[in-house]
């Protein structure tokens, strides 16, 4: 996108819009009333999601400051279990700033133009989008993983049903959750407002005479466990400042795998014993950068983690048959594939005995 | 007494503003307002014109995924 043309509105829908009546420099201040562009622009306020839009929608804006986009919680709480020290000024609180606050998203940033860290720019001439574009905004950030399996990128991989067949967007599953639930959330699976398969596939509870596979395994094995594909895991990451002291990071090749280990965060909502692992980009040095041992706990957090790949199908090579899975040990997290300096980290995940053939 | 010449006064001046045919000016509503803003951010070629060149600041040794 040019520089122009992230901020040329296109046609006149938006001024015609009620967010487009309230006039910019309410918004956006800067004085309309002078044509000298340097004047027009004294302090500009470029994206005023934080104070703008809770003028009017106060009761999203509030359910927003618990959602993870708001808060990152996500990476803050991993950290923490890792033994990091997240106090401010300490040395992963300037990495934290450095590198992981460009995840923080905005309002304005999933509504009306794409995200900072996608270089911004308005998506539709300034029109508010109730619905984020799939492409503009939700896959401009999640798209090494989420987007590439979903779309079907990876491969070899087909994308996921729901798209293919289906064309269903993001936010056909994934509504008021992304606003959080109103409850501080350490991670996405315990967002008490985040969808499950079974919201939509009830079914699955009730037709297990007709599917022995069903009656069998429901409840102890995450469904992905048989209707995903192989997905990507990354590993190795390492952040920094390059020499002009501009963030940089580095990472090893993704590998497309399948591997199922056991649940590391079993609960009432999530059951399963065996649950599908990918390796998050961590490892123990990636904050190196900024000071030795900066996550001195790392044996704390497993680096294979809970994951709910999104490349689903109805049939997949896991349930061609029992003997599919029972048995097979290439497709379940052994001591083997793991790293031996994170065996420790994965022990609780890591699968001793692979269940016996039928 | 007074309270009728106050009245034929008033009527008096009333017929006499719409005979000058003086209207309040209109002033700028919400939505029509035309400013330099609008004015700048429709315009494909002045946008171009002023446009900021603006540097990124992605570093070259980033590597890898995101």
């Amino acid at each position: 996108m040019e520089v122009w043309e992230k901020a040329y509105i296109k046609d006149s829908k938006f001024l015609e819009s009620n967010h487009g009546m309230v006039g910019c420099v309410i918004c956006h201040g800067g004085d309309s009333s002078v044509e000298e562009k340097e004047t027009a622009h004294q302090g500009i306020v470029i994206d005023p999601s934080e104070e703008g839009c809770n003028t009017c929608h106060s009761d999203i804006a509030l359910l927003n400051e618990s959602s993870l986009h708001t808060t990152l919680s996500g990476f803050m709480s991993k950290l923490e279990a890792r033994g990091g020290d997240l106090s401010e000024g300490s040395a992963l609180d300037t990495a934290f700033d450095n590198h992981c606050q460009q995840c923080h998203t905005s309002c304005g940033q999933c509504h009306i133009s794409r995200p900072d860290e996608m270089g911004g720019g308005l998506v539709s001439s300034h029109v508010f989008r109730k619905t984020p574009s799939m492409q503009n905004n939700c896959i401009a950030c999640h798209g090494a993983r989420i987007g590439d399996e979903y779309l079907g990128s990876n491969e070899g991989v087909p994308g996921d049903v729901h798209w293919t067949q289906e064309t269903m967007t993001c936010t056909a599953c994934h509504g008021q959750e992304l606003h959080g639930s109103g409850a501080m959330a350490d991670d996405r699976y315990s967002n008490t407002a985040a969808i499950g398969c079974e919201d939509c596939h009830e079914d699955v509870w009730t037709d297990t005479a007709a599917n022995p596979q069903h009656e069998q395994h429901i409840g102890d094995l995450e469904c992905q466990i048989c209707h995903s594909l192989a997905y990507k895991n990354c590993s190795s990451c390492h952040v920094g400042l390059d020499e002009e002291g501009i963030p940089c990071r580095t990472s090893e090749p993704s590998q497309i795998l399948f591997k199922i280990g056991l649940n590391p965060i079993r609960s009432a909502e999530r059951p399963y014993k065996y649950v599908v692992l990918r390796h998050a980009p961590t490892c123990a040095s990636t904050f190196d950068y900024y000071g030795p041992a900066l996550q001195p706990d790392c044996d704390a957090e497993p680096t294979w983690k809970y994951a709910t790949p999104h490349n689903i199908q109805l049939r997949t090579p896991q349930n061609e048959s029992c003997n599919s899975c029972h048995g097979n040990a290439d497709i379940f997290l052994t001591e083997d594939d793991v790293d031996p300096a994170e065996r420790e980290a994965n022990r609780g995940v890591i699968v001793i005995q692979v269940p016996a053939p039928q | 007494m007074k309270r009728l010449v106050t009245a034929v006064i008033g009527l008096v001046l009333l017929a006499a503003f719409v005979a000058a045919g003086c209207s309040v000016p209109p002033g700028p509503t919400p939505g029509e307002e035309v400013s330099s803003c609008v004015l700048c951010h429709t315009d494909k070629d002045l946008l171009k014109q002023t446009a900021s060149v603006v540097e990124e600041v992605k570093s070259e040794a980033t590597t890898g995924e995101g």
